[in-house]
């Protein structure tokens, strides 16, 4: 298989006031295409941290990060952004909406930044994440007519739709009730099923982990790979 | 299709984020409206003022560009330099040449001469006058008619012993004031008249050494004057236009008084002062009650009354007391206090009494100091500084069209350049030949300054000098024959002169009209140039520095108006920052989110661009359309010109402003210059938010 994001020897560093503080330590890690992870750990363990780095959003104090074959952080803001838009679809723990913008024009926004896409085109995609995601009554509604639940399928519609390699989720369940945030893992691990596309996302949630495929555990910035909670 | 797409998106998202921080937008949006709508109003306003008042300035004694001496000591400035004094502008020593030189110039229609000053100017009073006639009828032999006349002369005699015995109750130095009382009663005894068949001359020279100057109807009266060739002025300025009387003929010397100074100075100071009022209290409405400067013009006007009781002739005295009694209910008393009682004007009555005055009184006594088709003494100081006087015939009275209420438009009265260059004690080849013929005949000659001891009191006896002198006393004039002032003996306004006469001569500057006057920057250096080539030693300036301090003005008011704008947009600007630079911060998530999704930097920027420019779009439409709105409103009813100055300005009574594309343009420009400046900083904040916010 391919190996779609490769970490070797990460190290993250905060200054905070005069000290520095250790955010991720010595991470080693692999992830091949297709994949459905759960980056596990306490809060504070530096998922989120971990998280960025994938993402692109954020670059490694020493180390490097290859992300679908770019070493990021050699590449400079335009082109990691680039990257972000062409290969990584963010499912955010807040939903991080556009209020005032529909749900169709919120999936629509990541193609509209890319450009390719004709109008049709990108209709035509937007009306097939909606029926994917089981929401296309809702798809002239603004975000705060949805419930938790929609406002976040709406949001994986978003990251899915520029078709990325990778997916990335933090604690995507974390604003949802336990019912519902499972109904939305279900929905992110029936995608990467139909779809191939890799799954990494971060939770401390025991049940969310169970459907993990593999569950990468990180304390206080070190990784502790175990099998996914049966 | 998508790039549309995406920008409609941009624009949905602005308006949703305007939206969303109403408030301070609503606030930043009447600041740029108010902004732009002042832009608008402001330089319409200003362009419509400078072209009024070009026009105005142009068009009556400026043309387009004034040349004057190169070394000239102060600046031209034809309505004043806002200083006191009279300005130093050097000579134009010979204005044929700069004549010649600069009508070569392209597109220059006229070069002008000219050349202002002040003067004094007399003119004969009513008694004068009075004295002249009986002078007349003796000559001619008419005893009958002098009879009357001399009766005329005791009855003025009679109101003015009762004059003067007002003067012995309230002035210091009664003996002089009882020397004159005793002149008048002697007019006013029959025996004085008794000599008039016998020795008529003995009468007349009392009368006019004696009686005459006593009254002191017109002393102390300035006037300014412009010299000029007159008929090329008449040509070239087009808002000058004959109002009374006519236009000098060419090759006359004469001078047009302005209607303005004419009816504000020359007349009669009741009917003056009538005519204010009226234009006052009729024409604006206004109220002696509420206004205190009336109130004081009111209680001035009643001692006033000597300029209507001192002309009377006795029978007119008589009638008007006749026509005061029926007119005034149980007013008695002599005609003094008859006219008196009838100054006294309030709000109910005036209007009424304005009517009986122009109706009854002022047919009765002179109106004006002097009158159309009169000669005139003018006195002046000359460069040298020595006074001057030219006798000259007032032939008429003129305005500069537009400018008929402008003070200082009205200041100016035209008289020929021959006239104005003997005041101003331009030493021609004919005065200065006359002036060697009287130095021969009285035996003058130059001295040095170490022999003027021996030459004025004798080294030794020269008993022909001594003679000379006890013979004829010091007058040194005795052998001349003063009354002819020219070799031919006419007297100044009868000789005559040329073109030729005007051209060759002294100017102090000079009126450059053009052509085509859009061209006068390229004209002043052409003309630059030309002064160069020739080497004529002259500066040019356009009208708006000839013009002097009203000519600043407009610059003056477009600064404030500019610091005003400024002011405005420096607040707007900070509140916008501000306000841009809290949204930023209250987005900064959601910016977060566009850049973690892919959004570059640049879409931010272009968002926030976009945002601010839809703010002042809109705020700068509207302000524009209010400010155009107001202009159009001000084009219709007219800006009243509540100053003298701004007639000028106005080229009028009111100003009725128009706005151009430019005026909206600059509007326009302005505000979504400062939009772009305000949102500069917060969209760089914005742009540097990190996607790691988001997450």
């Amino acid at each position: 298989m391919e190996n779609i994001v490769e970490l070797k020897q990460v190290v993250k560093e905060y200054p905070l006031g005069k000290l520095t503080v250790r955010a991720l330590s010595d991470i080693n890690l692999t992830i091949e295409k297709g994949e459905f992870t759960v980056i596990a750990g306490p809060s504070g363990s530096g998922k989120t941290t971990l998280l960025n780095m994938v993402g692109c959003v954020d670059t490694p104090s020493s180390g490097s990060v290859t992300v679908r074959g770019q070493r990021i952080e050699q590449l400079g803001d335009r082109a990691r952004t680039q990257l972000r838009l062409a290969e990584l679809g963010f499912i955010f723990q807040t939903f991080n909406l556009i209020p005032d913008l529909t749900a169709a024009q919120n999936v629509e926004f990541p193609l509209l930044l890319q450009g390719t896409l004709t109008k049709k085109e990108r209709q035509r995609r937007v009306a097939e994440l909606f029926e994917l995601v089981d929401l296309t009554p809702q798809i002239k509604q603004r975000p705060n007519e949805l419930s938790g639940g929609q406002r976040q399928r709406v949001a994986i519609a978003r990251a899915l739709v520029t078709q990325p390699g990778i997916v990335l989720a933090d604690e995507p369940t974390a604003n949802l009730d336990s019912v519902t945030g499972l109904n939305i893992i279900d929905l992110m691990k029936d995608l990467n099923q139909k779809r191939q596309t890799t799954f990494i996302f971060s939770t401390h949630d025991q049940r969310v982990m169970q459907h993990a495929q593999r569950v990468i555990q990180i304390v206080d910035g070190c990784l502790s790979e175990g099998a996914p909670a049966s | 299709m998508s790039r549309l797409a995406r920008f409609w998106m941009v624009v949905q998202l602005a308006f949703r984020n305007l939206y969303s921080a109403k408030g301070k937008n609503i606030l930043v949006g009447f600041l740029m409206l108010f902004g732009t709508c002042l832009v608008v109003l402001g330089t319409s306003l200003l362009d419509s003022i400078e072209h009024s008042m070009a026009k105005s300035i142009t068009a009556s004694v400026a043309g387009h560009l004034q040349v004057y001496d190169k070394n000239a000591r102060d600046d031209l400035a034809l309505f004043g330099s806002g200083f006191m004094g009279q300005s130093d502008i050097g000579v134009i020593a010979d204005f044929d040449r700069v004549k010649k030189a600069l009508s070569q110039v392209p597109n220059v229609k006229a070069v002008v001469p000219m050349g202002t000053n002040m003067a004094e100017f007399y003119s004969s009073t009513l008694l004068d006058r009075t004295i002249e006639s009986l002078r007349q009828a003796l000559s001619a032999g008419q005893a009958q008619k002098a009879q009357a006349i001399a009766a005329k002369i005791r009855a003025m005699a009679t109101m003015m012993e009762g004059e003067f015995n007002n003067r012995l109750q309230v002035l210091k130095n009664q003996s002089e004031v009882e020397k004159q009382l005793s002149d008048i009663r002697r007019v006013k005894s029959a025996a004085f008249w008794q000599d008039l068949e016998t020795q008529p001359d003995r009468v007349i020279e009392f009368l006019d050494t004696r009686l005459a100057p006593l009254v002191d109807e017109n002393d102390g009266y300035f006037m300014r004057y412009l010299g000029t060739d007159l008929q090329l002025f008449a040509q070239n300025f087009e808002t000058f236009e004959m109002v009374h009387g006519q236009m000098i003929p060419p090759g006359r010397r004469g001078l047009l008084v302005n209607q303005k100074f004419y009816d504000d100075v020359v007349r009669n100071r009741v009917a003056r002062v009538m005519a204010y009022l009226h234009q006052k209290l009729i024409e604006n409405g206004e109220t002696i009650a509420d206004d205190p400067l009336l109130q004081n013009i009111v209680d001035r006007l009643v001692r006033q009354y000597r300029r209507i009781t001192f002309q009377l002739q006795p029978d007119d005295a008589r009638m008007l007391a006749k026509q005061l009694q029926a007119y005034l209910p149980g007013a008695q008393g002599p005609i003094e206090e008859l006219v008196q009682e009838f100054l006294r004007v309030t709000d109910d009555n005036f209007q009424d009494r304005h009517r009986f005055f122009f109706a009854n009184i002022a047919p009765k006594i002179r109106l004006y100091l002097f009158d159309i088709g009169d000669v005139v003494t003018i006195r002046s100081y000359t460069k040298s500084g020595y006074l001057k006087s030219v006798n000259v015939k007032v032939y008429g009275s003129f305005s500069f069209k537009g400018l008929e209420k402008s003070d200082l438009a009205g200041a100016f009265n035209l008289m020929d350049i021959i006239t104005f260059r003997d005041l101003y004690g331009m030493m021609t080849q004919e005065k200065r030949a006359e002036l060697q013929k009287i130095q021969a005949q009285i035996g003058l000659a130059d001295i040095a300054a170490d022999q003027a001891e021996n030459a004025l009191f004798g080294e030794t006896d020269q008993p022909g000098e001594a003679v000379r002198a006890n013979a004829q006393g010091f007058d040194e004039f005795a052998d001349i024959d003063l009354k002819a002032t020219t070799d031919n003996g006419k007297s100044l306004h009868d000789t005559t002169y040329d073109q030729a006469d005007i051209d060759q001569g002294m100017a102090l500057h000079a009126a450059i009209v053009l052509e085509d006057p859009t061209q006068l920057v390229a004209s002043q250096r052409a003309i630059e140039q030309a002064i160069d080539q020739h080497q004529l030693g002259l500066q040019v300036v356009d009208w708006q520095t000839a013009s002097g301090m009203v000519g600043q003005m407009v610059t003056l008011v477009r600064v404030i108006l500019y610091v005003a704008i400024l002011i405005i947009f420096l607040v707007a600007l900070v509140i916008i920052n501000n306000t841009m630079v809290m949204a930023t911060m209250e987005r900064s998530v959601e910016i977060g989110t566009i850049r973690a999704i892919g959004g570059q930097r640049a879409f931010v920027l272009t968002l926030f661009l976009i945002e601010t420019l839809l703010l002042g779009t809109a705020a700068g439409f509207l302000g524009a359309g209010l400010g155009a709105g107001l202009v159009s409103y001000f084009g219709q009813v007219g800006i009243p010109a509540a100053h003298d100055v701004l007639v000028l300005l106005f080229s009028g009574p009111r100003l009725y402003p128009s706005f151009g594309l430019g005026n909206l343009i600059a509007g326009a420009s302005v505000i979504l210059g400062v939009s772009v400046l305000a949102t500069f900083y917060p969209a760089l904040i914005a742009t540097r938010i990190q996607p790691v916010v988001a997450m």
